[in-house]
């Protein structure tokens, strides 16, 4: 149980998707101008990285090791993913309109979110049991909220300075994200 | 229809040419991707347990096989004429496999030396165990047979490395593994060695 | 006919030259950017997939249904990366474990799918590797500018191939490790872009 919950916290703030592991950039920065888009698209991320993390792991370790053509992988977690999303989309767009207004957007994003790709790699490279896919999954999914969110936070304060033309956008944003990054090399050497 | 009908046939038969063509490239790659791991993950460790030993104790490998377990064998002898053999485990502990390559005197059934092949890709834990020979050279000379090779608090006789506690545990989980599986296959081992 | 080939291939050295004009597959830039060796690595693997996936995309732009495009553009580009995968475990060991869980991710980088879906499904097979090669080469030399950078700061060293530096500052250079550290790799690149905008845009 213990070891679960040390997973998680690594997961969530020392091996942070973002800001440690550098995957999923381009939501980090195409979506965190807006607090309200950084929220959709934390949110998006945790619902379809979980599912993901989960139904990869499953192929896997039931289809492509059992198999043994674990050079297929890359093919068919992309498969999955981008065939998830597309299902998840057609899901909420019928049965829960609430939620789709708020995530519909983001969604499409997700199948080259290489955040995504990556964890569940990472849940096969690490050899995870399936509990510790699932947490993992899920943790890194929050990492990515956390990171986002807070992001979007000091992004928008940002912008009410005057920053110099060329700076402006992308460039002070990309060093402002290495400042938070600072932040959370803190974390490192808690576990 | 006539749309569906070629977007499943044209997505089928564009999956089955590629799966055809990996499986392809994958066969031809095979025997050389052994021999880069060989090279680079498993010879570097042996090396440095067996510094000067005369044989080559990567070219004489051999495989031997008891139950349902595999297990590649680096054989050598050392200066005072005593056989010895080195072989690869895995800690499948939390935070990743590490892989740890583990040389076992047969004559005294102790250890000689371990080293890490493997280290997780987790900036900073990893690499302490890895560039800390004070922590491998705990496992020298310790009974094979007899020792408990967990970590001090679950029981057993290593001390982890402060700051790395997680890489420590996964190390002494590949150091139990390698016990289990030189009780089984010791005397398979025996049996092919020249 | 070759005007058109050298204009879709120097443009991505310059005007759409990513990740600095076209801010796009950023991930790779940030996390394999720790020394020359690596940018120049991932640099041309990113650049073999573009090329591949770009001239199959355009081959068979008439026969993909345009409904199912992007399945069929992915499953090509997985095609690749996993060949691409397979020959750095073969050939390039070394650089294979360094760049890691990189190497299959190019399958996400918004590059390569971004320009099957803009470019290589609207034009022929020629100008369409043209253009992969553009953008490959330069993604390449941003990563290795980067690399450069970020390694020269970090280390004191640069190194091209097999982890052998061809350059050193000695043993009296204090190294500005920062720079090795994630946060250096997003100031780092902060400041390149920021240096490229001051170099005005025709």
């Amino acid at each position: 149980m213990s070891d679960l919950f040390v997973l998680a916290i690594s997961c969530i703030f020392i091996n942070n998707i973002l800001l440690a592991q550098f995957l999923g950039q381009c939501p980090f920065l195409g979506t965190s101008k807006k607090m309200e888009t950084a929220v959709g698209m934390g949110m998006a991320v945790i619902f379809v990285l979980v599912m993901a993390g989960i139904i990869t792991w499953i192929v896997d370790v039931y289809l492509l090791k059992a198999l043994n053509v674990e050079y297929l992988r890359t093919v068919s977690f992309i498969l999955v993913i981008a065939s998830l999303v597309q299902f998840v989309e057609m899901f909420l767009k019928k049965s829960i309109p609430a939620l789709y207004a708020g995530l519909g957007i983001f969604l499409p994003l997700i199948t080259t979110n290489c955040a995504v790709m990556g964890v569940c790699l990472i849940n096969i490279k690490e050899e995870y049991s399936f509990l510790q896919a699932v947490i993992a999954s899920f943790a890194y999914a929050v990492g990515f909220a956390l990171a986002l969110i807070l992001f979007a936070g000091v992004r928008e304060r940002v912008d009410l300075g005057r920053v110099p033309k060329p700076l402006q956008d992308t460039s002070i944003g990309l060093v402002t994200a290495g400042i938070i990054a600072l932040t959370f090399m803190s974390f490192k050497g808690m576990v | 229809m006539r749309e569906m009908i070629s977007m499943i046939v044209v997505l089928t038969v564009l999956t089955a040419v590629s799966g055809g063509l990996l499986a392809k490239v994958q066969s031809s790659t095979e025997v050389q991707i052994e021999n880069q791991v060989l090279k680079f993950q498993k010879a570097p460790a042996i090396k440095s347990i067996f510094p000067d030993v005369a044989n080559d104790p990567i070219a004489d490998r051999f495989t031997v096989e008891a139950d349902d377990m595999k297990l590649q064998v680096f054989p050598t002898k050392l200066s005072d004429g005593s056989k010895a053999v080195a072989f690869e485990t895995k800690g499948t502990g939390f935070g990743g496999p590490v892989g740890l390559m583990v040389a076992v005197n047969l004559d005294s059934d102790k250890v000689i030396d371990v080293r890490m092949t493997t280290h997780a890709e987790t900036p900073g834990i990893g690499t302490k165990a890895k560039d800390d020979l004070s922590f491998v050279s705990q496992f020298t000379a310790l009974p094979v047979m007899d020792t408990n090779f967990n970590l001090k608090g679950s029981g057993g006789v290593i001390d982890a490395i402060s700051g790395a506690t997680v890489t420590s545990n996964a190390i002494c989980l590949a150091a139990v593994n390698a016990k289990e599986i030189y009780q089984k296959l010791k005397p398979e081992i025996i049996k092919q060695m020249k | 006919m070759a005007q058109s080939l050298a204009k879709e291939f120097t443009k991505g050295l310059w005007a759409e030259m990513p990740p600095f004009r076209l801010v796009l597959g950023l991930c790779p830039v940030l996390a394999v950017t720790k020394s020359v060796e690596n940018g120049i690595g991932m640099g041309v693997a990113t650049t073999f997939v573009l090329v591949f996936s770009n001239l199959l995309v355009s081959l068979l732009r008439n026969i993909i249904p345009a409904k199912v495009r992007i399945a069929c553009f992915i499953v090509i580009i997985a095609t690749f990366v996993t060949i691409v995968e397979l020959m750095m475990q073969a050939y390039a060991y070394q650089l294979f474990l360094k760049l890691g869980i990189f190497i299959p991710l190019i399958v996400v980088n918004c590059i390569v799918l971004g320009r099957s879906e803009a470019f290589a499904s609207k034009n022929g097979p020629i100008v369409s590797v043209a253009d992969g090669l553009g953008i490959g080469i330069g993604f390449t030399m941003s990563l290795a500018s980067l690399g450069a950078v970020r390694e020269f700061l970090g280390n004191g060293t640069l190194t091209i191939w097999e982890g052998l530096p061809v350059f050193s500052m000695g043993p009296d250079f204090i190294p500005f490790r920062f720079m090795l550290e994630a946060p250096g790799a997003f100031v780092g690149l902060g400041l390149m872009l920021f240096l490229m905008n001051l170099i005005p845009q025709k």
